[in-house]
């Protein structure tokens, strides 16, 4: 069975650009965080939906222009990873 | 037993404290030299600070004046009666730190000129205490060398311009330039050094319910060739949270704040030598400003 994730509630999160990073107040825990890439556009392309590695990688080929030869799964696996245990990504019970 | 204790109230800003103490002399300094700020109005105060002594028989014996109040630190070293004056400004700063939750509390100097304040944070050595006070004998108005107050709504600067806290090498050099009556009693080898406590300029007193806009934020650094470098927005966002005391306990109200003030307010960091090198540099950067 292949794992999905949820991103947190839009209404959890306040984003701002800053030059070189992005930061995320997380309303519920009150933790500023403080990403850089990939990992925001993770974010915004999963936008509530319930999504695998796969359909993430997807998104974000659809939206970006990504390298040809790197391995978007894994990167994006990693980064949920990351993601999931910042609280800001959630694994989703088959 | 509870020794008999007594207490002034002094208005600092926005902020009103009481000082209540075991022994007078502490209060008698500080009446002296906040003689020209108003008293607070109203019954109540925002932070009550308490010397009192470490032990009870230490009243009397080697007397050693213990830190106390609404907020304190575990850690909060006593000190010796003769410093009591810096245990008050200490007391006073500690709540501050760790109360204070109507701005967000940045650790920072700052001036004003035409509406706009220049703030200056860095880590204690940096010089932003003595460029504050410098600038103050030089057409700026002093608004603080110790907190910046960050209005939630507004994104002003609010003063507290309480009194100036001189560390070693600053004394000689602020003795040369400012009024001896305006000056605390000198303090030797305190845990931070030898400490004199100096009194703002009038205007800094007058008008220190008067906000200004911050215009620009410098992170000075004492000791190289002069020197202005651009920083990046996340640095300096960083370095902002790391200079507040209470931006996580402020919660999205501080996060809006911080985020306003790195994208509105232009940001350099300076390195310098002396206070000429020091206003050359930033006389450059604010001519040029909206």
């Amino acid at each position: 069975m292949t794992q999905k994730y949820r991103a947190a509630a839009k209404d959890d999160l306040i984003w701002h650009d800053l030059d070189s990073m992005t930061l995320l107040y997380h309303r519920p825990s009150g933790i500023t965080h403080m990403l850089a890439d990939p990992a925001p556009a993770i974010l915004e392309v999963m936008n509530e939906a319930v999504l695998s590695t796969v359909e993430i990688a997807e998104r974000l080929s659809a939206r970006f222009d990504l390298e040809s030869n790197i391995d978007t799964e894994n990167i994006v696996l990693a980064r949920l990873e990351e993601l999931s245990r910042l609280g800001l990504v959630a694994p989703v019970p088959a | 037993m509870m020794a008999k204790m007594h207490d002034i109230s002094l208005k600092i800003g926005p902020a009103a404290f009481r000082i209540a103490s075991t022994w007078q002399r502490p209060l008698d300094q500080l009446t002296d030299l906040y003689k020209a700020y108003p008293a607070p109005t109203g019954e109540t105060v925002d932070f009550t600070v308490r010397l009192e002594p470490e032990k009870p028989w230490r009243r009397f014996i080697r007397p050693s004046v213990h830190i106390g109040g609404d907020f304190w630190l575990p850690d909060a070293a006593p000190l010796p009666l003769d410093q009591g004056l810096l245990a008050a400004e200490m007391g006073m700063n500690l709540q501050m730190a760790l109360g204070w939750r109507r701005h967000l509390l940045l650790h920072a100097s700052s001036v004003e000129k035409d509406g706009k304040a220049l703030v200056m944070t860095g880590l204690s050595g940096s010089g932003k205490s003595t460029l504050s006070a410098m600038l103050a004998e030089r057409g700026w108005r002093f608004m603080g060398d110790e907190f910046a107050l960050l209005s939630l709504d507004s994104g002003e600067i609010m003063p507290f311009p309480r009194l100036i806290s001189l560390k070693n090498r600053a004394i000689d050099a602020m003795q040369d330039i400012a009024s001896e009556n305006r000056f605390g009693p000198e303090m030797k080898a305190t845990p931070k050094g030898d400490i004199r406590h100096l009194v703002p300029p009038p205007d800094a007193i007058e008008r220190m319910n008067e906000p200004a806009t911050p215009a620009l934020l410098l992170f000075p650094r004492f000791g190289h060739a002069p020197e202005l470098r651009p920083m990046g927005q996340a640095e300096i966002f960083v370095r902002l949270t790391q200079a507040s005391t209470n931006y996580v306990a402020l919660g999205e109200a501080g996060f809006r704040a911080l985020t306003r003030f790195v994208d509105d307010v232009p940001v350099k960091a300076m390195d310098y030598q002396s206070i000429d090198q020091a206003e050359e540099l930033i006389d450059a950067l604010w001519s040029p400003l909206p």
